[in-house]
């Protein structure tokens, strides 16, 4: 019995890890509530103080993946927490959704390095 | 001496501190010390698995965030377990390294 317990518990737990990340926010919503990020991030989310992060055409699940990091801890940044702590899954996605579709000035690295 | 050259004398030192505390990477070693980082975030769309999510584009990322996201592996405060692991076996110097050359990338169209 307690090991079955311990079964499903492990089974669960892995379930909600890997609960996917949908690219289903709305850019228009996004885009008004994103207004308290451009004093860091830039009106054209290409951050201009080096210290934080361009997010223009920055993947829209792995900016999901980060906000929702801030807020369970996994990522501890003083500022960030407080950004993210009143945000719900909806803003998250929609804020995703606005940031991914702005011109980059991001890139991979293919072609970027020795022996390409 | 006139408030003039106070004034000036106040920006020429404003501007060595601040060009003190400014990043000393050196951008063509980071080229090759990136080559490692390839692996991941060289191919477009490339998938985490557990947590599921596509590692960042991490070319022409500004280059203090690229310092302060590597020392935050390092020291805990993110937890990504390939990037913990990857962070540690670099030098300060390396992580100035890899984010003189990185933020100094564009786009290939």
């Amino acid at each position: 019995m307690k090991r079955a317990l311990i079964l499903l518990y492990c089974t669960a737990s892995l379930v909600l890890a890997s609960t996917p990340l949908l690219a289903s926010g709305s850019i228009a919503a996004g885009k008004t509530k994103a207004t308290t990020c451009f004093a860091c991030h830039g009106t054209d989310g290409n951050a201009v103080d080096p210290q934080y992060p361009r997010l223009a055409g920055q993947y829209n699940e792995y900016l999901q993946q980060a906000l929702h990091e801030y807020k369970d801890g996994r990522r501890n940044n003083p500022i960030m927490k407080g950004m993210v702590a009143t945000l719900s899954d909806q803003d998250i996605e929609d804020l995703a959704a606005y940031f991914s579709s702005l011109p980059t000035k991001l890139d991979t690295l293919k072609g970027h390095i020795q022996g390409d | 001496m006139n408030r003039l050259h106070w004034l000036g004398l106040a920006a020429v030192s404003a501007f060595l501190i601040v060009g003190t505390a400014q990043a000393t990477g050196n951008a063509s070693n980071g080229r090759k010390l990136v080559y490692t980082c390839a692996g991941c975030h060289g191919i477009p769309g490339y998938t985490n698995a557990y947590p599921n999510y596509p590692v960042p584009k991490i070319a022409g990322q500004n280059e203090q965030y690229i310092i302060n996201a590597l020392n935050e592996y390092k020291s805990g405060d993110r937890t990504y377990p390939t990037m913990v692991a990857q962070a540690q076996s670099l030098s300060e110097q390396n992580i100035q390294d890899i984010a003189a050359y990185l933020s100094s990338l564009k786009p290939i169209k």
